[in-house]
């Protein structure tokens, strides 16, 4: 055999190199379009993936129930210790939801921020090297996901779908460290509800930052923090998590929130893409598209 | 045995990966662990090992394309590295005793570097701002950890695998 760094091998490695390169800068570039080949492959290996995560989430699922049959004593205690407030707090739910829809009426509003239409979606993988923190879901354009839509579990907000192909879908997580991933939130629990951004995640204490809160503004630990709708895709009203800190920024000129997530982001089964029934804007939660403010 | 064997152990293998990953990051006392599975790359050293170079590199070339454009979006870094620590491996091969320990042992070096060189890159590119010490206690060992034992696990079947596919295909050429 001869050696194994000939010249020929050298040049056709340099030129591997530079095609890299060239590969690289050029999908880094272009991320929030799908050329056509690479649908086709997305759309023929999430087929194949979906064969082989349905007897994962099979396993998975034998597990969780076993998980949750180790706790049942515990969880038991803890339930009838809620039970009789939980028959006031929905005596009062209904009251206000019939009341709602009455002045609803009464001023003639129909449609609403909060309304969306669930799409239900299974999660046919995960990003194996977790660097990205990323799902691909069995559902795409054909089921009418598109870009910027937000995904939840039934715990809370987990985060918003970046790519669509016909049948499968791409959805970045919101513990990502994109500096372009912005989400309008708001701040419930207070006298009055607070606007502000959830911008970036801190690695190390796993929770989201919330900021762009007027620093006159007190916020409590523990007050719920959810998804506003104003940024022009996601509903109104997704829960993303509850504020477990109140710092200020680094410029000193508004405040920082340290958000808790609601929603569990390790071992995801089953989610539900939020389409908004209320007409799409350009606006904050779609921070892939034409969003100059920094 | 059937001709396209060693192709559909790569494809299962590939489709295993985000299987296993969906377990991940494991949470232990409080420290999240991630682990990688790396099963494909794993099987493609074993492959440049004990069947030959240039099979390994072609499927390496063709599993790291489809990698990259379903699940990293970034087209040219696995399709790029698979090959490429294919061709260190048999380089590597050539200078140390050839056994089934050493190959288990080079197996897992390569991977510690595949891992390294990914986490540069995505340092790199700022995907990640992970300090080299967390990398390190939360991503690599763990890796390392659960990628070892799936190796000592299968390694040997890997090989019988590719042992038997070669000699059947000696036997052939020596019957035309």
């Amino acid at each position: 055999m001869p050696q194994l760094l000939t010249n020929k091998r050298l040049i056709l490695l340099l030129l591997g190199v530079i095609l890299l390169v060239a590969l690289i800068s050029f999908s880094l570039r272009d991320r929030d379009n799908v050329s056509l080949p690479e649908q086709i492959i997305k759309d023929a290996v999430g087929a194949g993936q979906s064969v082989f995560s349905r007897p994962a989430h099979f396993v998975t699922g034998i597990f969780d129930n076993v998980d949750s049959l180790l706790n049942t004593f515990e969880e038991n205690q803890h339930l009838k210790t809620r039970l009789e407030e939980f028959a006031g707090v929905q005596a009062e739910v209904k009251d206000l939801r019939s009341e709602n829809e009455e002045l609803k009426k009464i001023v003639g509003k129909e449609e609403d921020l909060r309304d969306f239409n669930p799409i239900q979606a299974t999660v046919i993988a995960r990003n194996p090297d977790q660097w990205e923190e990323k799902l691909i879901l069995n559902r795409g354009a054909n089921q009418g996901v598109k870009p910027n839509m937000a995904v939840m579990t039934a715990s809370g907000l987990i985060g918003k779908v970046t790519l669509t192909t016909p049948t499968t879908s791409t959805v970045e997580l919101i513990s990502t460290l994109n500096p372009n991933y912005r989400v309008s939130a708001m701040v419930v629990g207070g006298e009055k509800d607070v606007y502000g951004l959830i911008e970036g995640y801190d690695a190390e204490r796993h929770e989201l930052l919330l900021k762009r809160i007027d620093a006159n503004i007190e916020l409590k630990k523990g007050d719920q923090v959810i998804s506003s709708g104003l940024g022009g895709i996601f509903p109104k009203g997704v829960l993303i998590g509850t504020i477990t800190e109140v710092t200020i920024d680094e410029f000193g000129l508004t405040k920082l929130a340290y958000v808790k997530p609601a929603a569990d982001f390790s071992l995801l089964n089953h989610v539900i893409i939020a389409d908004r029934l209320m007409p799409e804007v350009d606006g904050e939660d779609n921070g892939v598209t034409g969003d100059d403010e920094s | 045995m059937i001709r396209f064997l060693i192709p559909l152990i790569c494809l299962v293998l590939f489709f295993m990966e985000p299987v296993f990953g969906l377990f991940s990051p494991l949470n232990i006392g409080g420290e999240l662990n991630y682990i990688v599975p790396r099963f494909l790359i794993m099987f493609l050293i074993f492959l440049t090992l004990y069947y030959d170079l240039k099979h390994a590199m072609f499927y390496g070339l063709f599993f790291g394309l489809l990698y990259d454009v379903f699940y990293i979006d970034i087209i040219g870094l696995y399709s790029f590295l698979y090959p490429a620590i294919c061709l260190a491996a048999a380089a590597a091969f050539k200078k140390i005793p050839r056994n089934l320990l050493t190959a288990t042992l080079l197996t897992l070096f390569l991977l510690a570097l595949f891992e390294f060189l990914l986490y540069q890159f995505f340092l790199l590119i700022s995907f990640t701002g992970m300090p080299l010490g967390t990398f390190i206690t939360t991503r690599l060992w763990p890796t390392m950890i659960a990628n070892s034992i799936f190796l000592v696990m299968l390694g040997w079947i890997f090989k019988s695998v590719m042992v038997t596919q070669l000699s059947e295909r000696d036997n052939k050429i020596g019957l035309y």
